[in-house]
Formats: structure tokens, C-alpha cells, sequence
């Protein structure tokens, strides 16, 4: 969906529609979905995404349209001046009952098989609105695809309820169109170009798939071979991404009991679409590249030269005391400009302040610098 | 940025030059990517073809190092065909005469010779920039890293400003920053040139305030930059002090800096990991990731956003900002900082700019439609910047810089018959340090390449994935070659990234004479065969599919 601002559209006399009795004045090509979401009502969806253009394929967010002998999906129904909608009548109640069992049928209802990792919006929605739970059970039909080798995405058929999101913002946001939808009916499933493994196909591996999937379909691997504890036990920070300069933000998924409870960053996941610079975007660095920070080359100790002429670990103590002697030492020999300090562009403001106020007011040179000369 | 990443999306032509968006800035690629697919026009300028060339109106595949061409071409154009925006000159700009002067001599049928981009090309884009309301350049290091970096960008400035494409939403020049916070560690001061808030040190009236703040004496002549640095390690550089870089694996012609590494009589190296630096330190102080502390780093659109700590770090590793505060108190300071809050407030106490930003005002943005504050931002009441020059032109008026085309330092020549460029991947970062330890991303690209036109690879006796010897005037290293329409004949490409096949082995470092940043982007070099590849099935190296498959 293109994000409208207010100069772009043309100006008209007010409209509004009435939403459960309430009059809601609208802008130009919105739809009664965008209109509700102002509102603060609650309309129930899954294929919906306000970045994709809307495609009304998973029929949760129907209601009832005062004149219309059909309930209308609010994600495709633009609003029109005067129109009354109600979004929460015995009708599309019963509608939203039903429409749940049948996703149920050949849908895990198990939350452990059902939940690899990710919360499951379905398992919740049914819960929410009492769907009858009893309408059989059938095996899904859809094609999985296990053998695909690729380290990050896995693509659990089971869970799938062929929304067509993810398909959707494969080609509408990442613009690669790696996977799309396959098969008829009941056997609907996601597909790659001749089921190749998602590295040999245009995929760039953003994980915008996983990110959009409602019900945990797509899912992560890294963290299901891991046993990591699922989503919702884990503690999200919303921290800024440390690679290029765009800057997204992102929540770093904590297991606060990992790493002999120093913390473990076990997942990786994105802020809700709309919110950040990013958009809810996320690159393949961002989203999955953060093994680094757990990783066994982690130094884990001051080292200091010693006359053999190698590094061994020493006490805090000692390496500053080392450190703060050498610098003063070269200063005081060939002066306060025989000394050079490399900051760094990965490093906080602050850190960076910090350096430079060594530099200058302990050490008493501006030979300063960072790689931006680069 | 003059405009906000949020701007992109509204764009109606989009001008990218010197930037392969979708691998080093996959985010706002998708911003344009959004754009054209909204019905903007996209324009690629670029000597290879990329990802974004492929949804490109025009992709402009011009020879390496000849961008001042390209560009002194469409001012010529603009001028001639009457489109510049005369009110906005007069009143916004000063210097605009000798442009005009200048670029008369920059037909676009001379362009054409000279950069291998037909004379219509060049007017058609031109014309589409100049008349198109919501226009805005895009450019990264394809631009500035050249001998004639700054050249270039005054040639981009120049166009903006004869259109006046300035002080608009989806209206301005972009330079899109590489690292995290490339900006930020600017905007703090971790310059030769500048305090923090780029208040110069050489400025009486600024260094007298510094002084007084910080209650001792520093020098206020300008210290020098880092590529100078690098080539005075070992001889007047004597100690050096490295945070948070690897140095020898990022610096041009870094055997040279290995020698002068030898000969420094004392390193110190912070770092979260043990790089190619180390080998060359006396003391290591076991460093931080970003994860493990307390911060902000300041994007490409001057949004200045908070990094929060989520875990521990491991064994004795403490946050940098911790190890740098022990180090000065240790060096005989007296400091007394204990949070990252504390120091923003220092920094922003005698920086403007940033004055009405804090810790506590950032945490309270998170609900906000968009997290973060875009800075200038003067006082806790305003509400940040999103696009520049709104109000006139920030320096008063806007300076063109006339300038005419030097070629880069060196050239292929007979003994150096082709022309090798650097370049960044999706799927690496830099050194690597940290993207090399990721499973996956190694799964994707596992070793380094060359991309070698199959005309040029053939003509060496060269077949697809050979293993080959790069040479230079500098060194020469291994890689594997792979034939690839995506580069022009006679040039070369490779990644960066691979430490075994350290590109900065054979890159040169001459530099730019403003900014010192050196010619990454050009150099001659030279290519033999070593010995017969083998396909490893699967392990797709090039960067993406369909225009660099095998021939």
C-alpha cells in the first residue's frame, strides 16, 4: 500500500462513513479497514499488511455494509461518503466462527506443533472469538520443502494458510518475487521456481517472508535447530541495527537465562510496520547476522605484549596502566603529535566523544579520525 | 541527507549515482523500489550493472572515473535548454556564472567520447532531472572514493542547485552513509578538523569554549586526517591508539601500513575481536558489540536513535565507553561519567545541534509514528528536521563550485591492462569481522571473486572459476575469477570483504586533495591465471542472479 500523504490527495468537501454508529470522517481513496484502524475498532485480519497492496484472499476482516447483500473484506473496500458499516453483528460473528473452524481443519491446533518459534495469529484469533474447534481434522495437502538447504527460512506447509503474504511482499517490497504461490485448492502452497533451494534462487534472504507470516508458516531455522524458547518467552529490546547507515530498528529477541544468565540474543525480529524508519523492513544482515555476538572469537580478556613478544591476558589494572604508560611515553619522547587515535563509525556518539575528548584534552592532539575519510 | 529515508517512497525521479542501493543499503532500496513501482522514474548511473539497473528507466554504464563528464554534461544541458531555475539562483546561490562558463565546454557529444554514454542519453536525463518537481540525487562512495571525490560531489551539488531541488520533500541530495553511525561519530567530534557539532577547532571563539569546558589546553591546529595518519604510522605517527577498526585490513595499499605498523614504537587496539590490527598491538582491551551497551548512533537521515544493551558481554569484556573512561583516568584524568547519558549530555551541552536531544527524550519516541529525533534539533521543545534548507539555504547561500574533469590517478596502461574497482556485497560487511561468523551468510558467500568480463578472462587463458593472481603496482592476490557480463570489458570488480584475498593489498591509496579519501574505486591492475576451478555445486559467489550467470 503507498503511504498517502495529505498534499498528495485532492482536496474535496469532508466525507464520512458511519462505522458501528459512529460517524468517521475519511480522505480520499482509504479504505474501511484504514478508516477502523483510526478509529481504534478492532477488525480481525491476516493477509493484511499496510505495506502490500490489499488482496482480501483470507476473508477475516468481512463486514457488513448497510445495502450490500454480501459482507465485504474492510481491506478492499474503499470507504464512501454516507455508508454505514457494522463490524461487529450476530452475522459477522457467525461468519468469523466459521470461517475459523474451517481454517482449522487441516491446521495444528497444538500450539507446541502449531507455534514453531513464532506466535501463531490464527491460534489466537480462534481462541478470541470461540471458533467451534470440533469440524474434523485433515492432514494438510500443501507441498512442504525440506530438502531446500538455505540456513534461514523454513517453510512449515502445515501452518499455512495460503494468505499470500509473504508471496505478496516477495514481489511488491523486496521486489524479487523468489517465492509465489503453487497448486489449486486445498493444495495451495509456497513455492520457489522449480522447488530450488531459496540460495539458488533470486531470494536476498531478508526474511521480510517470516516477518509477514500471520501464522508462523515461515518460519526461522536457526532458532527451531537451536531450541530456542519460543517468541513469547523471550525478552524483546528494540535496539538499533550496527551495520549500514540506514539505521533500521530492530528488537533483539533476549533469552534472559542463556549464556549462564549473561543473555542470549536467540532471534532477531523487526518493529511493526509504520513505526520505524525501516518500515518493518529488515536486510539479511539485520535479520539473521547476529551469531557474531556470542561468538567463541569474542575477546574475553586485556592482553598486554610481553617480552617474549606475545599477547597474553593480563589484569584490567595492569593493561591501562600499560596502555596509559605507552601513550605518555611516545608523547613525551617525540611530542603530543606523534600520537594518532583511529575512532570508529561503529561505535556510539558517545564512544566517539569519549575519544576524541582523550585525544585532545588528556593526550593533547587533534590527530582524531574515524573511517569516514573513507 | 538533505531529505528523510521516508521521503524516498514519493520521489518522481530518482537519480542513482555511485551507489549499488539494493546490496549496501537493502532498506532503502526498497524505498525505491517502492517508487518506480508507484510510477517514479528511476535513473542508474553506474559502470556496472547492478540489481537496481535491472528496474531502471535508464541505466547511464559509464567508464570508470569519468562521473565529472557525466555531469558537467547535464548542467551543460540544463543551461542550454533554458531549465535552470533562475529565481531560485539568484536569491539562494552565489558563484553560478562560472558553472555556466565552465560546463559550455562539456558538450554532451564530448561526454559521449569521453564516458561511453550516448549524447541523447544525456540530454533525455538531464531534462527528466530538471523538470521533474520531486527530484533527488542518491550517491554513495561510487562517487567519493576517487582522487577527484570531491570534484564529483560539487559536479552532483551544482545540479542541484541550478534546478533548485533544494529545501523540498523527496527534493535533494543524498548521500547515503555507510556505516551506522558514520554520522554520528562526526557529529561527535572524532575529527581532525572539527569539535563536536562541527564547531572548527581552529575556531578561536570555539577552542576558547572547549578549553573552558573541559577546564585544561588542547591545540586548535587541525590534527591530520586518517588517510594521513595511516601513511605516517612509523614515521611521525609513533603511537597509535585503534577503536572499533581493523585498520590494516581497510586502509589502500595496506602493506605499506603494515611496515609502518612494524615501526611504531606503541599500539593499543579496542575491539570486540581479534583482527589483523592485533597482531601488530601492544595492549588489547577486550571491547564491546552494540549489543552489550548503552548509546545512540545517528543514521544517514541525521535521525539519532538509541542502542540499548540486551546482554552481558562475555568474560572480562566491558563497554567501551567504560574502557575509554578507565584509560583517560588512568592517562591522569579526572572523569566521572557513569552512564552513556551522562556524556550525551556533556556532548550536547556545547553542541547545539544536538542540545535538544537525550537519552530520556529518545526512550519516550519509541511510541511516536517514527522513532528517533532528526537533528538540527536546538532545544527540547523542537521537534527535529527532516528535510534541510526548508527556511534558505543553511550556509546563507548556496556555492557553486565550478569543476573540470581530472582523470583518476591511474589508468590501465600497458603493463596493467585492466581497471579494478572495490566494492561492498549483500551478504559481507567491511572487514567481515562480524559477517564471516555467521553460518548462513558464509553459506551464501563463502570465498572471494573477481568478476572478469568472459572476453577479457578468455583472452588470458582464463576460464570460469579459475583461481587467478590479481596484481597491481602495490602487491597482487588470489582469487577465483567468475565470468560476468556485469562488469564492461577491461574492468574488473571485486569484493572487499575476504581477508585471505585482502583487496586492500593492491588498491591505491592516492588521495583525494580535499578530503585524503583515497581512489578505492579505480586503479590499474592486472589478471593471470593460477590454476583450473572446480564448480562447487551450489555456491552461488556472484552477487546477483541472471545478468552474471556463467556464459
Amino acid at each position: 500500500m503507498i503511504e498517502r500523504s495529505e498534499a498528495d490527495l485532492p482536496k474535496r468537501a469532508p466525507r464520512s462513513i458511519q462505522l458501528d454508529g459512529r460517524e468517521m470522517a475519511f480522505q480520499a481513496g482509504e479504505t474501511i479497514l484504514e478508516v477502523a484502524q483510526r478509529a481504534g475498532v478492532e477488525i480481525p485480519t491476516l493477509c493484511h499488511d499496510p505495506r502490500l497492496e490489499p488482496a482480501g484472499a483470507c476473508r477475516t476482516c468481512l463486514v457488513e455494509v448497510e445495502g450490500q447483500r454480501r459482507l465485504l473484506p474492510a481491506c478492499k473496500t474503499p470507504a464512501q461518503d454516507g455508508a454505514e458499516v457494522r463490524t461487529e453483528t450476530e452475522r459477522v460473528d457467525r461468519h468469523r466462527k466459521t470461517l475459523f473452524a474451517l481454517y482449522l481443519t487441516d491446521h495444528p491446533q497444538d500450539p507446541e506443533v502449531a507455534e514453531r518459534g513464532a506466535p501463531n495469529q490464527l491460534l489466537e484469533m480462534a481462541a478470541r472469538y470461540e471458533a467451534p474447534r470440533d469440524w474434523g481434522f485433515m492432514e494438510s495437502l500443501r507441498d512442504n520443502r525440506d530438502a531446500d538447504r538455505n540456513p534461514y527460512i523454513h517453510f512449515n506447509a502445515d501452518t499455512c494458510i495460503s494468505c499470500a503474504r509473504c508471496t505478496r511482499y516477495c514481489e511488491e517490497v523486496e521486489g524479487v518475487s523468489a517465492i509465489s504461490l503453487a497448486g489449486r485448492g486445498a493444495e495451495t502452497t509456497i513455492a520457489t521456481a522449480d522447488n530450488l533451494s531459496l540460495l539458488d534462487t533470486t531470494c536476498e534472504m531478508c526474511g521480510g517472508c517470516v516477518d509477514v507470516c500471520p501464522t508462523g508458516a515461515m518460519g526461522e531455522k536457526m532458532p527451531l535447530t537451536r531450541e530456542a524458547k519460543p517468541e513469547r518467552e523471550l525478552t524483546k529490546v528494540r535496539s538499533t541495527c550496527n551495520f549500514c547507515g540506514v539505521g533500521c530498528q530492530l528488537d533483539l529477541n533476549v533469552d534472559p537465562d542463556g549464556n549462564d544468565g549473561r543473555g542470549e540474543v536467540v532471534k532477531v525480529t523487526s518493529p511493526p510496520a509504520g513505526t520505524t524508519t525501516n518500515d518493518g523492513n529488515l536486510c539479511v544482515k539485520g535479520r539473521f547476522a547476529y551469531d557474531f555476538i556470542h561468538h567463541e572469537d569474542r575477546i574475553t580478556s586485556p592482553l598486554v605484549r610481553n617480552e617474549a613478544g606475545e599477547l597474553v591476558p593480563t589484569s584490567w589494572e595492569n593493561a591501562l596502566s600499560v596502555a596509559a604508560a605507552g601513550l605518555h611515553g611516545v608523547s613525551d619522547r617525540h611530542g603530543a603529535n606523534a600520537l594518532g587515535f583511529v575512532s570508529s563509525s561503529r561505535c556510539t556518539m558517545e564512544e566517539n566523544y569519549l575519544v576524541q575528548k582523550l585525544s585532545r584534552a588528556v593526550f593533547k592532539t587533534n590527530n582524531i579520525h574515524q573511517c569516514a575519510a573513507t | 541527507m538533505t531529505n528523510s529515508i521516508g521521503e524516498i517512497r514519493n520521489a518522481d525521479f530518482l537519480f542513482v549515482i555511485g551507489s549499488n542501493t539494493s546490496e549496501a543499503h537493502p532498506i532503502i532500496a526498497m524505498e525505491m523500489k517502492r517508487a518506480v513501482r508507484r510510477g517514479a522514474t528511476m535513473v542508474v548511473a553506474d559502470p556496472r550493472k547492478i540489481w537496481m539497473s535491472t528496474i531502471a528507466e535508464k541505466h547511464l554504464q559509464l567508464k570508470p572515473g569519468c562521473d565529472v563528464w557525466l555531469l558537467n554534461a547535464m548542467a551543460h544541458v540544463i543551461c542550454e535548454e533554458g531549465l535552470v531555475d533562475e529565481a531560485f539562483v539568484a536569491e539562494n546561490t552565489e558563484g553560478f556564472e562560472a558553472v555556466r562558463e565552465t560546463v559550455k565546454r562539456y558538450s554532451p557529444e564530448a561526454a559521449e567520447e569521453h564516458t561511453g554514454i550516448s549524447a541523447e542519453d544525456i540530454r533525455w536525463v538531464a531534462r527528466k532531472y530538471a523538470t521533474t518537481e520531486k527530484a533527488g540525487i542518491y550517491y554513495t562512495l561510487g562517487i567519493t572514493e576517487h582522487t577527484h571525490g570531491t570534484d564529483n560531489v560539487y559536479a552532483l551539488a551544482n545540479l542541484v542547485l541550478m534546478t533548485g531541488h533544494l529545501g523540498k520533500p523527496s527534493s535533494g541530495m543524498n548521500p547515503l552513509r555507510g556505516q551506522n553511525n558514520v554520522q554520528g561519530a562526526n557529529d561527535a567530534g572524532a575529527t581532525p578538523i572539527f569539535l563536536p557539532g562541527y564547531q572548527r577547532v581552529d575556531d578561536p571563539e570555539a577552542h576558547a569554549r572547549y578549553e573552558e569546558a573541559w577546564g585544561t589546553t588542547f591545540p586548535s591546529e587541525p590534527g591530520l586526517n586518517l588517510n594521513v595518519m595511516m601513511k605516517e604510522v612509523g614515521k611521525s605517527i609513533k603511537g597509535l591508539f585503534v577503536m572499533g577498526e581493523d585498520v590494516v585490513l581497510s586502509e589502500p595499499n595496506c602493506m605499506e601500513l603494515e611496515k609502518g605498523m612494524n615501526a611504531a614504537e606503541f599500539v593499543v587496539v579496542q575491539d570486540a575481536f581479534f583482527n589483523e590490527t592485533c597482531r601488530f598491538a601492544d595492549v588489547v582491551f577486550p571491547a564491546s558489540v552494540f549489543a552489550e551497551k548503552e548509546g545512540v548512533f545517528t543514521n544517514s537521515e541525521r535521525r539519532v536513535q538509541r542502542v540499548r544493551k540486551a546482554v552481558e558481554p562475555p568474560g572480562e569484556a566491558r563497554e567501551d565507553w567504560r574502557i575509554l573512561i578507565d584509560l583517560a583516568n588512568a592517562s591522569g584524568a579526572d572523569w566521572s561519567f557513569d552512564s552513556p547519558a551522562e556524556v550525551y549530555d556533556e556532548l550536547a551541552r556545547d553542541a547545539d545541534k544536538f542540545s535538544g536531544i537525550s537519552h530520556a527524550r529518545l526512550d519516550a519516541t519509541v511510541e511516536l509514528p517514527k522513532t528517533g529525533l532528526q537533528w538540527p534539533c536546538p532545544s527540547p521543545e523542537h521537534p527535529g528536521t527532516t528535510f534541510l534548507h526548508e527556511e534558505g539555504i543553511l550556509r546563507g547561500k548556496g556555492l557553486f563550485q565550478a569543476v573540470d574533469y581530472r582523470p583518476p590517478a591511474e589508468l590501465p596502461d600497458e603493463d596493467y591492462g585492466l581497471l579494478l574497482s572495490t566494492g561492498r556485497t549483500l551478504y559481507h560487511y567491511n572487514c567481515a569481522t562480524q559477517t564471516r561468523r555467521e553460518s548462513g551468510l558464509d553459506a551464501k558467500q563463502s570465498e572471494a571473486w573477481v568478476e572478469m568480463h568472459p572476453r577479457d578472462a578468455k583472452k588470458r587463458g582464463i576460464e570460469d572459476r579459475d583461481l587467478v593472481e590479481i596484481s597491481t603496482r602495490r602487491g597482487s592476490i588470489q582469487v577465483r575469477a567468475l565470468y560476468s557480463r556485469q562488469v564492461q570489458p577491461r574492468c574488473i570488480w571485486m569484493p572487499l570483504h575476504f581477508f585471505e584475498a585482502r583487496a586492500n593489498v593492491i588498491t591505491n591509496d592516492a588521495g583525494d586533495p580535499v578530503t585524503d579519501t583515497a581512489e578505492y574505486k579505480v586503479c590499474a591492475a592486472e589478471v593471470r591465471k593460477v590454476e583450473e576451478g572446480e564448480v562447487r555445486e551450489g555456491l552461488f559467489p556472484g552477487t546477483f542472479y541472471g545478468v552474471d550467470a556463467p556464459a
